[in-house]
């Protein structure tokens, strides 16, 4: 790794990290008496051992071929490992939090095992710690494929991933010391979001750089979709999080809104979090790996653009249907009603534009388990689209509301779609990367697939079970006009459901560690692919790229 | 390989290396800003991503080229070269050696960028980007938000609505006013009109803080009309990029012969009479000539119809577009480009097309009746409010309005185009390019068909007829016939299956035939008269004839092969009603035995391409509505007179310019099949005015009654373009029961003619 | 709802934003061959020759240039 960069490259390096340290340093000694002081001590670890690692190896032989003539892929490499352990240490406490609703003596009777501690954890850790640094990885590998040109730099790659990591770590551990700004997928505090917002920036900076840089004028529809996740993001990001530090020697800060403008606020970032953060970077993934894998062009390119601007433009505007039969004026809600019945329409056209590319490859499909893995992400991402849509009408989500169907349409879309999408996009990146002849074993493959699949079904088909009775008992009222349950008969019920969702997580989970498993050994075991394949293209970088017909 | 067949073939031909290619090649490269030479080859076989792949990765390959790049969608290969003169020439090789067969696009306007549909397509992005914002803003105000809530929201589309009104409204008025200007009415004048008051009564609204705003309809309005213009723009830009796409059959220069009998390139027109040019084997002939020197043979069935190749030698004038066959020809130019024959056949083309130009298209003929009966109500309306209101003024004038808006003839907007794009699309599928919607309505009319013979109904490529009876002279022949590439030898050639005789020192004799030794006697095979110089020949026998050295000769009937599906064709045609002709330039026992063939009792030979016109007017002037099928530079002018033509795609360059249908595949049936797809289109469209008929049936009595609200306006209006929209899709469906002859099936001769 | 000031401008200007690079892509010829850009991912990773040598001729066009 280290003996990719120059010696300039890894000063730098030595002086970012080396500040960042100090920085911790700061935040322990100001915040000695607040949890933000533990957070500066993290942070202060984490640079202090990224600074050694590079100091470590400062007088290494310099990189002495010609680092142009091959993309760069060190940091994609990492990103795919990071993005591993975060999967199997947020799907484990997904587990946790699964088995202590099954059994809350689970908690141990700690503060920091709490449900409403460890609940956080396990979802920033699969949305950002898994998700995120899966987006990021394979956004760095599509972009500088697609621009056929290497990224522009050796470090600002490194800074975002490892930036973004430290954010990742600090969310987690802050969730169990107790620091939250209690919204949902933005818990961490104002430090925390303001070192994201450094991050976001040069990530974004950095795409752009190497879209400006392409050998190849055509910008694929991919690179759309990662762009528009990573600039919205940023917006949303910024704007939910404006707040007030309560001093600058603590944690907690205060929302520069309140009530319900809170709530609006919060929701219209949440759910465009659910659509930047976990469809449209997760959609560009689909729209390179997909196509790459049945060697076949997606079915209609024009319909993939044109699903851009339709989720791109509709997405905006659906936040309120969270906020259904609350103090939200009803024309809002209304109108995010609305919005999202008509998002099904671009977002069946990507489902279905995918399982079209697929058509006529079948056999690829039956005999590939990466493959499957992508077909049924595609698969789910319509089921999940069509039960948000419907979810969104108000009176049905006058039953679902509050109920475990939301969970149920949160994990058919989140591990049916998101995971099973990353996790295809791995097993067909991993040998391509590190320039492997296949995976490991493509029978760990296939037990993976049949885990994660089993493990959704179970779990999906639980919650909606579960959801379903619930809602109907707590609007079940007897001859008397009052509610013939009551809430704790309704927790009852829900038992064998929870027991059983805690199964099928139990299930993916593992296929999540065979998944790690099978990488490394991919890694380490598997001989090296005799031609080295990927480079970069020829034109030169000086000249603008040609458009076609000129 | 669809695209481009006879220039593929005609380069892998005799013509491949000839000094006029390199120099045409030469000629096409540009020189960019960089100083660095730039230059786009047409490669045909460009199918397929691997075929991109493989292409860029050769060119790029190669040391004197900077940068390659594929175009998948146009089938052309940009190549930027070291310097403004690095030879292209290796190029267009090295593709050749990967089976690519590639000539240089030199018109600009081949590879121009479309700017209309750049333009349509920024106007529709806007417009949807206000549509979609409106609507947003709309929703809410239904749904509710009111007080200064709503008012702002009105505020915010007004906004948004009056830019993206005044920019993406610019086609719509555009043509509004230059068809007022003319005195006429067409389908933009009431769409112009619609969203123009229904704009300018929301402001006044908004202004007032009335609740009455129809911004949302206005915009929504726009994008749905926009989304029908700019496919209706693609479907007619795919289909021309697709004919330009074809293959260029006229030269675009010419070798000059120097006093000191070297050989120079220039353009055709640069060229004034009294030059000397040459024109190798393979060549088409650029500009009237009179032979100087050379003997050669002729293919003149792009220009006369003749379907039989003719001798030519010192003397003889021939014309601009006849193909030279044998033999290395000098000849003196008669005229410059300007006045040439083909110059004259494509003015007399664009005089026979401006006749055409009076057709006016269904839907403006709709709007012709539809746009005063609307705007008389509307002002009836007015009126009728006033005495009702007493005077009332802005209540009248605002449900007068309303009117206006919600008999806003989008529906009928969409209806036609959204019809031709499917039918387009179908047509493509069959293998048949449409230039516009307009040509499928005129050949929904038509009622009389006229194909013309050579290259059309038959293949031009002539089939040999009889066999004789005597084995050695079948060998004999077949030796001789193999070594030509004269058009009647290639029919000898492959219409006799006996082993060829051992020839040694064959010559061929341009314009004469081949001569050779075949086991030591001198033979000949070729123009009978010739024979007859060293065999004896029976007096009156035709052409060609084979004979050894003093022994008696055969002759060998060629015949013209029918093109294939030319027989279901005409009886398909026939068995619609329609009555049948046969228009040919070609002699009379030629056409007459084509005619026979294929049970055509109208005949007509021996014609002009002035001739060919007349008779098409003449049967326009007495009402009948003709198709004329045809292919030639002499029908290129009868294709424009016609009510509605067709052409294959072998037709000459003004041929397939002139045609409003040119079709890719080898068979004629594309005729009868065209012909369908224009019926049902023209059903399609009907329907669709019924169902606008049958809404504003429904929606003027409410307009007009004061009972359009805003919301009611914009889902009636969305509601009727999705259902006519839905309508038109159905013509997608009706092809698939119909045969459809996939045109990348279909396997191409070489047809000269 | 005070909260709309914000929210939208902020998504107006979002739309506004998405608006101009849908033309600024148009303009850059994003769309002159979709169905060959389509495939192109396909077949971009067989090329060590041809990359090899145009990168160094990248490096001579750069030096040369500066
Ligand atoms: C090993 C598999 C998993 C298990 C066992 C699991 C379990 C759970 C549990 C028990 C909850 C709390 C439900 C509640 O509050 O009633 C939860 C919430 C959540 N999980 Fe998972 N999960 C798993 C995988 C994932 C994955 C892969 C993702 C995302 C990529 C994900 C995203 C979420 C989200 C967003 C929530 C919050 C839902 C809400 O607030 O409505 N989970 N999960
Ligand atoms: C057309 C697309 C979609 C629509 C209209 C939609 C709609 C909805 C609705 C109505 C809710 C319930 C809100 C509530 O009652 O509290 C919801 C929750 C949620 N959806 Fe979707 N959904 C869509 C797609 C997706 C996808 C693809 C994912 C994928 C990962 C997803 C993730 C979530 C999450 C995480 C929540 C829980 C939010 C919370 O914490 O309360 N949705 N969605």
């Amino acid at each position: 790794m280290m003996s990719n960069l120059t010696g300039a490259e890894r000063t730098k390096a030595m002086i970012i990290t080396g500040f960042g340290a100090m920085v911790g340093l700061l935040m322990a000694i100001v915040g000695h008496d607040d949890p933000m002081g533990a957070h500066g001590w993290i942070t202060l670890l984490f640079f202090g051992v990224l600074f050694f690692v590079v100091g470590n190896a400062f007088y290494d032989p310099e990189p002495t071929e010609d680092r142009a003539a091959l993309y760069y892929d060190d940091p994609t490499k990492v990103g795919i490992i990071l993005a591993l352990l975060w999967a199997v240490v947020g799907m484990s406490m997904g587990v946790w939090v699964a088995s202590q609703l099954a059994w809350p003596d689970l908690r141990f009777d700690a503060a920091w095992s709490s449900f409403g501690r460890l609940r956080p954890v396990h979802t920033s850790g699969v949305i950002f710690g898994f998700g995120g640094n899966a987006l990021i990885a394979t956004s760095y590998h599509i972009m500088q494929r697609t621009s056929r040109a290497r990224m522009p730099d050796q470090i600002s790659p490194w800074f975002v991933l490892l930036g973004f990591n430290l954010f990742c770590i600090l969310a987690a551990s802050g969730y169990i010391m107790g620091i939250t700004q209690s919204k949902e997928y933005a818990e961490p505090e104002w430090y925390a979001d303001l070192w994201l917002v450094v991050v976001w920036v040069v990530y974004f900076i950095l795409y752009m750089r190497t879209l400006a840089r392409r050998n190849e004028p055509h910008i694929y529809v991919a690179n759309w979709y990662y762009l528009s996740f990573i600039l919205v993001v940023a917006i949303l990001h910024i704007v939910n999080n404006l707040a007030l530090p309560a001093s600058l020697t603590g944690a907690k800060s205060y929302s520069l809104f309140s009530g319900v403008q809170d709530a609006m606020t919060q929701w219209w970032y949440g759910h465009n979090a659910v659509a930047f953060f976990l469809t449209t970077g997760f959609l560009g993934m689909l729209y390179y790996f997909l196509p790459k894998r049945a060697e076949r062009p997606i079915y209609s390119y024009r319909l993939s653009i044109l699903s851009f601007w339709g989720i791109v433009f509709f997405y905006i505007w659906v936040g309120s249907h969270h906020l259904h039969y609350t103090a939200l004026p009803y024309w809002v809600q209304t109108l995010g009603m609305t919005f999202s019945i008509m998002l099904l329409v671009p977002s069946w056209a990507s489902a279905g534009n995918a399982l079209m590319t697929l058509n006529g490859a079948w056999h690829k499909v039956r005999d590939d388990a990466t493959l499957r893995f992508m077909m049924v992400a595609a698969v789910f991402y319509g089921l999940s689209t069509f039960e948000g849509s419907f979810m969104a009408i108000r009176p049905v989500n006058g039953l679902s509301h509050y109920t475990d169907w939301t969970i149920g349409h949160v994990h058919s879309g989140a591990m049916g779609w998101v995971a099973m999408i990353t996790f295809g996009s791995i097993y067909a990146l991993v040998p391509v990367l590190w320039r492997r002849e296949t995976m490991y074993s493509w029978k760990a493959v296939e037990w993976h697939f049949w885990l994660a699949l089993t493990g959704t079904v179970i779990y999906v088909f639980a919650m909606w079970n579960s959801g379903i009775i619930q809602g109907l008992m707590w609007r079940t009222y007897n001859e008397a006009g009052t509610l013939r349950y009551s809430f704790v008969d309704s927790l009852v019920a829900m038992h064998p459901y929870y027991i059983a969702r805690a199964f099928g997580g139990l299930l993916f989970l593992t296929g999540a560690c065979i998944c790690l498993w099978n990488v490394v050994m991919t890694i380490r075991r598997v001989p090296l692919l005799a031609p080295a394949l990927d480079y970069p293209t020829s034109s030169e970088a000086m000249e603008p790229a040609v458009p076609a017909a000129e | 390989m669809v695209f481009g067949h006879s220039a593929a073939e005609e380069r892998s031909g005799t013509a491949a290396g000839s000094p006029l290619n390199l120099a045409q090649s030469r000629a096409a490269v540009r020189v960019d800003d960089n100083g660095r030479g730039r230059c786009i080859l047409s490669v045909p076989g460009i199918k397929c991503g691997a075929c991109v792949a493989k292409v860029e990765r050769a060119l790029n390959a190669r040391d004197d080229v900077v940068y390659a790049r594929a175009n998948l969608t146009l089938h052309q290969a940009t190549i930027v070269l070291e310097g403004p003169d690095t030879d292209p020439m290796p190029m267009i090789q090295t593709l050749a050696a990967l089976g690519y067969a590639a000539t240089p696009v030199q018109s600009g306007a081949d590879t121009a960028p479309d700017p209309t549909g750049k333009g349509l397509l920024r106007a529709l992005a806007v417009a949807g980007f206000g549509a979609m914002n409106i609507m947003l803003l709309s929703v809410g105000v239904w749904s509710g938000a009111d007080g200064q809530t709503r008012e702002t929201f009105h505020l915010v589309s007004a906004l948004i609505a009056v830019p993206v009104v005044l920019y993406a409204g610019q086609p719509f008025f555009r043509s509004a006013v230059s068809a007022l200007r003319r005195r006429q009415l067409n389908m933009d004048v009431p769409i112009a009109l619609a969203v123009a008051l229904a704009l300018v009564l929301s402001l006044f609204e908004t202004v007032q803080g009335g609740d009455h705003v129809f911004f949302d309809a206005a915009v929504t309005l726009l994008f749905f009309l926009l989304t029908g213009r700019y496919f209706d723009h693609l479907m007619r830009e795919r289909a021309r990029s697709a004919v330009s796409g074809l293959a260029k059959l006229s030269p675009r220069g010419a070798m000059l012969r120097d006093e000191d009998g070297s050989l120079t390139y220039a353009l055709l027109e640069s060229i004034t009479p009294g030059m000397t040019l040459s024109i190798a084997p393979g060549e088409r002939v650029p500009l009237d000539l009179e032979i100087l020197s050379g003997n050669s043979d002729l293919d003149r069935s792009l220009v006369t119809g003749e379907s039989m190749a003719v001798a030519i030698g010192p003397g003889d004038m021939i014309e601009a577009g006849a193909l030279n066959l044998t033999g290395v020809i000098d000849g003196r130019v008669l005229r410059s480009s300007d006045d040439s024959f083909l110059a004259q056949m494509i003015r007399m083309q664009s005089n026979a097309e401006a006749g055409r130009a009076n057709y006016v298209r269904i839907a403006d003929r709709a709007a012709r009746l539809y746009a005063p009966v609307v705007h008389l109500l509307a002002l009836i309306t007015f009126i009728g409010w006033m005495l009702v209101t007493g005077g009332d003024w802005q209540t009248s004038l605002f449900i007068a309005i309303s009117v206006l808006i919600i008999t806003c003839p989008c529906a009928l907007g969409l209806a036609v185009p959204v019809a031709h794009v499917v039918a387009a699309g179908r047509l493509m599928r069959m293998g048949v390019l449409m230039k516009d919607g307009a040509a499928l309505e005129r050949m929904a009319e038509i009622d009389h068909v006229v194909f013309d013979k050579t290259g059309t109904l038959t293949t031009g490529t002539p089939r040999l007829g009889n066999i004789p009876d005597d084995p050695v002279m079948r060998s004999g022949a077949k030796a001789l016939a193999v070594r030509s590439g004269h058009p009647a030898a290639r029919a000898i050639a492959s219409g006799l299956h006996d082993n060829p005789s051992d020839v040694t020192c064959h010559t061929e004799v341009p314009g004469f035939g081949v001569e050779g030794l075949i086991e030591g006697r001198r033979a000949r095979l070729g123009r009978a008269e010739w024979v007859a110089e060293i065999a004896d020949v029976a007096a009156g026998a035709g052409s060609p004839a084979f004979g050894f050295e003093h022994c008696p000769s055969v002759s060998f009937d060629l015949a013209e092969t029918l093109r294939d599906g030319a027989i279901e064709a005409v009886t398909d045609m026939k068995n619609a009603g329609f009555s049948v002709a046969l228009l040919s330039g070609d002699m009379e026992d030629r056409a007459k035995a084509v005619a026979t063939a294929l049970g055509i009792d109208d005949i007509h030979y021996g014609a002009t391409p002035a001739d060919k016109i007349d008779i098409l007017r003449t049967g326009l002037r007495g009402g009948h509505r003709p198709l004329m099928v045809g292919d030639g530079l002499n029908d290129a002018a009868a294709l424009a007179a016609a009510h509605v033509s067709m052409a294959p795609s072998t037709a000459s360059d003004a041929g397939r310019t002139a045609a409003d249908f040119v079709f890719l595949r080898d068979t004629l049936d594309a005729v009868p099949d065209t012909w369908k797809v224009a019926r049902d289109t023209a059903r399609i469209v009907r329907q669709n005015f019924a169902l606008a008929i049958a809404y504003n049936c429904i929606a003027i009595p409410l307009a007009v009654a004061g009972l359009v609200t805003p919301l009611i306006a914009a889902l009636a209006m969305s509601g009727s373009s999705i259902i006519v929209i839905g309508n038109a899709l159905r013509l997608n469906k009706a092809g698939a029961r119909t045969r459809e002859k996939p045109a990348s099936h279909v396997k191409r001769k070489e047809t000269p003619a | 709802m005070t909260i709309l000031i914000i929210l939208i401008p902020v998504t107006l200007s979002m739309g506004a934003f998405g608006l101009a690079a849908f033309f600024w892509s148009l303009r850059n010829g994003q769309y002159e061959d979709l169905s060959g850009d389509a495939e192109r991912i396909l077949h971009d990773d067989d090329v060590p020759l041809k990359s090899l040598n145009s990168t160094s001729r990248m490096i001579v066009t750069k030096e040369t240039k500066r």
